[in-house]
Formats: C-alpha cells, structure tokens, sequence
C-alpha cells in the first residue's frame, strides 16, 4: 500500500485545499486538531474505502479504530481490499 | 391572535387526524422495513405509501381540512409550504423541480392566486412555517394561512440519510438505552390558521409563542450543550406549570436525543411530560413539525399525553419524564421542539384554550446597515466596486482569500454555501464592529428560487445505477439552510437562522421584517443568494437594523 496515494485520496476527497502530502505525517492522529477534519469527513473516508478499495465498514466505531492515522488506514486496506 | 381552525393528517397509518389520533393511542405504527424498495439502497425500516407525489398529496392534505373554497381562494389567504426535497424525487428525470413552482401549482389549485413561500430549514421546517403564519398573521400581511407539509421518499433521501449511518435498519426507539438510529417517513399535514376573531368559535387552538435559535456549533453534529434547543425552550416557555408535555424530535439518533435531553433539564422541564412520535410515524421531516403539532393538539383536547412508542429504558445521561405509554393530564399547553442539519432549531408553544383577541401589530421598522452584491465577475460593497482578476467559482475563491483566509471548511462547501459565506464575510468585515462574539441578537435569513439545484445535481452523481456511492458531504449542502448555519457557526450566532424558497427577491423584501418578530433578533444578515451552476450566481446580502 502507497502511503502517498492514499494521502493523496484523502486530500482528494475531503477537499483539503491548501494541504499537502508533506503535511499529513503517516502516523499522527488524523482526526484532531492538526488537519481539523470533523464527522462528516470521516464518513467520507467510509466512502473512500468503499469506492477505491471495496471495503464497506459497518459502523462508526469500526471507523474510528481505522482512522486512527494514515498507517492504520492503509494497513487495513491491505488486509482488505476486494479492488 | 392567531386561531388553529382546521387542519388534517394523511400518513400510511390513516387519512385524517382523528383516525390517525385513535390509531396512535392504540399503539399502531406504520413503520415496517423495506428490503428492495430502492433499487442500490439497503434495506432500511420506515413509514411509506405504496405510492406517492409530494405535490397530490399537499393538495390532498389541504381538502382534507374541509375549509370553504371561498376562504382558500382568499386574497387574504396565504399559502405556506413546508418541505426539505419537495419534487426531488423526479431529478433523476427532468430539472424541472423548484420548490416555488410546486408551491404556486398548490396554491393555484385552489384558485389562491398570492404567490406562496416555501419554508425549507431541513426537519425544523414544518414548525418555522408554523412560525411564520403566526408572525404573518400577527403583523396583519393576510388574514388566513394555509401551512402544509410534506416530504416523500426517494433513492435521493434514503441514501443521504444512509450515508450518514444516520438510519437504524430496526424499528426505531426514541430516548432508549438501546436507540440505534431514525426511521424516515411520508405524510403530508395541513393546518389552518386566522387572526379572524368571527371564526374564533371554530379555533381548536392558538400558537402562544415561536422562537427558532441556532446551535452555531456544526452543519450536521447536534451541540453538545443543546444550545439552541436550549434557547427555543426557554424563549417559549411561559408558565411551566401549565404544560401537559413537551412534544420533542426525538428521532433516536444518539445524538439527538442526548441534545435534547440536555437541553430539557438545562430549561428545568425535567419533571414536564416528553413525548416522541416518530415510532408511529418515522420522521417525516418537512410534515414533522404539522403532524406532531396537530396530533398533540387533538391529544391534548382528550387530555392524553401520547406514549412513546419504542421508548423502553431510560437512555440519555440526563433523565427526562417519558413513558412508552399514554398519560392522562388536566393541563392546556403543551411545547413542540425540532431541530436540525445547519444547527437549527426551532419551538412552539401552543394552547387548547379559546384566548382572547389581541390587537395586530405594525411590521418593524428598519435601516441597512450595509450591503453587498456578487455576481460571477464582480462584486459591489457598500456601493464601492470590487475588482477581482478571477471569474465564476474561482471569484468567490479570490475573495475568500482577500477577506476571510483561515477557515479552511470554506472549500468543503457547496456553491450556495461559499456564495452566502463570502458575502457576509465581505459585509461584516465592512462594519465596525467585533466580530466571533457569541450573540442571539442577530438573525440569518437568506432566500432563492432553485433551493439548492447545483448541489442536488452533484448529489445525484454520486447516487447513478452504475457509480452508486452516496457522499455525505454533498448530501449535507442538498438542504439549503445549511448556508445560513455556516454563517451562523462562523461567527457564533445563537438567534434565528432561515431559509425560505421565493419566487424573487421582492418577495423576500416583503416578508423581512418578519425576523424582528423574535424578540431578541435586533438585526439581521439577510439576502439574496442564487446559485444555478457553480460558475453562475448572483448575491445580494444586506444587514438590517431594528429601529
């Protein structure tokens, strides 16, 4: 898994104008103060992995523990990605 | 004054409000759960008609009420429509959809020629309509108000509300320690209002007092100190020992009921009688504020506090006085409370009592402050042309940057809501005055006449057969009060935040000063704001002050 391409999804996805892949750091919290990203965003990241990785999480608090940082989220994608 | 004359009901439960009161008091619900109803939605539990059309089932709601033809067709009769997605059921098909022609074609069908207002502030927007007749008629515009709502389902709102994680897929269970989640449904409601003293005799009730607040906290998030709800309970409250319950939203999100729990005990009602309606009828979101409205209405006249179907264990951290079945009360009163997306929220307070006549009043007076025009190539404030070097969507980009610059949610926003966000960002920063102060002096109401069609149509892309991926970040912006929540929550604004379909901005004009009927609003941001693409839109925003 390309750390940068998800950045980079991410980025993407949540229009975070002005960000760039420098500024998220692959193991701090990505919800929390540094990128300011709220509920919505993170259900938004449920739709990233859905469509770029065909993993439907079933609940918030599943969410929770994947978006803990960006290596958390890539290492689940990992495990498991349909596409 | 205002007198509740008439009104009906038509949910999949029954037709009119009576069979609908026995229906409930016998503990039926109309929810049920629907495996392919949609085609790409999951199966998902709500209260459906086998068939229906949000402008058919309007019309039938106001025959419905019985009222004369000649009353209806009244130049002195004003048709209000209550909904958050009207028609937008047929977008899929045709872009024919505006919420202000839907309302006229209602209207007409009742030979009522004035052109109607549409209230849409997500799923507070059958009680702000409610709001709005009694100011209307308060302030003497019209005589009469015809207020209907309604709201029906769609592949458009069940995957919005899914894509939330927002719906439970088992019945629902309002204010319980097991609650997972609402349940959405279709009804269509009426209510008729005068401030005609020679049909007092027929009044089955009055509107005492409105008031509607923002949480100024997060478009979709509730406040966590139930902020506006809050503010609403105690704006309405008079006398609470002559409330029989207060009639909350309770729509079993976890969230929800939780604000409002704390809202309640925040407003010391914690001992009044709460009730919620939605395991009878889901929630029916712009017929919510009618239905639950008219139903605690007639309850109230059997002197019935309606038991909270789905309720079984106390399940918010601060207790309230709900009980899954029916109470007998001697009271006359009783408080509806909604809230909703934008962080709006909204109260009444009601009697069954016949109450004497009160004289109108004028509208109030006021003076602009200052004002602001945008269009998609330039911009004018406070009569001083502004150059850009950009066109179309990068302009409203330019001039954030120029005069806001930190507040990166900007580019999270829809069209609509960046239009709205830059023209009071440009109008406050032209004022004199310290700005991020918390306030409930100040009101938001904006208006337009394609609600939010740029954004509706983006939404829709995400939810096509062959690329069906609902974003709740654009399904947010598919309710166009969520502009004047930004607003609100960018500068911390506690008073009246309103959205309201027209046909143009002259209408707006006339209605206006309505927003100074809420006793604490001293000024208010109000425009103009349409948006047809997101390279094409016009802004005209002003802030008034009460004189």
């Amino acid at each position: 898994m390309d750390n940068n391409l998800l950045k980079q999804q991410i980025i993407e996805a949540l229009n975070l104008e002005d960000i760039t892949l420098a500024d998220i750091q692959d193991d701090a919290p990505l919800f929390g103060e540094g990128l300011g990203l709220d509920s919505i965003d993170a259900l938004e990241l449920f739709v990233l992995l859905d469509k770029q990785y065909g993993i439907k999480l079933q609940n918030k608090e599943e969410g929770k523990q994947v978006f803990k940082s960006v290596n958390t989220m890539a290492a689940y994608i990992e495990q498991h990605r349909t596409k | 004054m205002n007198y509740i004359i008439a009104d009906h009901i038509i949910s999949p439960l029954a037709q009119g409000t009576e069979n609908n009161l026995d229906a409930v008091l016998a503990g039926q619900s109309a929810l049920r759960r629907y495996e392919d109803r949609f085609p790409m939605v999951e199966p998902f539990c709500a209260s459906m008609f086998v068939e229906a059309d949000f402008e058919t089932l309007c019309i039938e709601a106001v025959k419905g009420t019985t009222q004369e033809a000649s009353l209806l067709a009244s130049p002195q009769t004003l048709f209000i429509v209550s909904t958050t997605k009207g028609n937008v059921a047929r977008l899929a098909q045709t872009e024919d959809i505006a919420l202000i022609d839907s309302a006229r074609r209602i209207a007409r069908s009742f030979g009522n020629e004035n052109m109607p207002v549409v209230v849409s502030n997500a799923c507070i927007s059958g009680v702000c309509a409610l709001i709005a007749a009694q100011r209307i008629l308060e302030t003497g515009m019209y005589k009469h108000a015809v207020v209907v709502g309604c709201d029906v389902l769609s592949t458009f709102i069940v995957s919005g509300f899914q894509s939330f994680k927002a719906l439970s897929s088992d019945l629902c269970a309002p204010y319980d320690a097991a609650r997972k989640g609402l349940n959405l449904g279709e009804a269509a409601a009426c209510v008729i209002l005068t401030s005609d003293a020679h049909l007092a005799h027929r009044s089955m009730g009055s509107i005492l007092a409105g008031a509607i607040h923002n949480d100024a906290n997060h478009i979709s998030g509730p406040s966590r100190t139930g902020e506006g709800s809050y503010r609403c309970l105690c704006d309405v409250m008079g006398d609470k020992e002559a409330l029989a319950f207060v009639n909350v939203h309770g729509t079993a999100t976890l969230y929800n009921d939780e604000m409002e729990s704390i809202a309640i005990n925040r407003a010391g009602l914690q001992d009044v009688p709460v009730n919620a309606l939605k395991g009878y009828f889901g929630h029916t979101l712009g017929a919510a504020g009618l239905l639950e409205t008219i139903l605690s209405l007639h309850a109230l006249h059997r002197g019935v506090v309606i038991g909270t179907k789905g309720f079984l264990q106390q399940g918010t951290t601060q207790a309230v006085n709900i009980d899954a079945k029916a109470r007998t009360t001697d009271k006359k009163e009783f408080i509806k409370l909604l809230s909703g997306f934008g962080g709006c929220n909204a109260a009444i307070r009601v009697t069954t009592k016949q109450i004497p006549d009160t004289p109108q009043h004028p509208k109030a007076v006021y003076e602009t402050l200052a004002d602001v025009v945008i269009t998609s190539n330039h911009a004018v404030l406070n009569g001083k042309t502004i150059s850009a070097e950009s066109r179309g969507g990068a302009l409203l980009a330019e001039f954030y940057r120029a005069y806001a610059g930190d507040y990166p949610k900007f580019f999270k926003m829809d069209t609509l809501a960046r239009l709205g966000f830059v023209a009071s960002e440009m109008l406050l920063s032209s004022l004199n005055e310290e700005r991020f102060v918390p306030r409930s002096d100040r009101a938001v109401v904006l208006a337009n006449r394609s609600s939010c069609l740029q954004n509706d149509r983006a939404y829709q892309r995400t939810i096509m057969p062959d690329n069906y991926y609902p974003s709740p970040a654009l399904f947010v912006y598919t309710l166009p009060n969520i502009v004047t929540g930004e607003i609100a929550i960018r500068n911390k604004y506690y008073g009246e935040s309103s959205f309201y379909v027209l046909d143009d901005e002259h209408q707006l004009e006339q209605i206006i000063a309505l927003a100074f009927e809420q006793s604490q609003t001293q000024s208010v941001l109000t425009g103009w704001v349409e948006c047809t693409d997101e390279n094409t839109f016009e802004a005209h925003v002003r802030l008034l002050k009460k004189l």
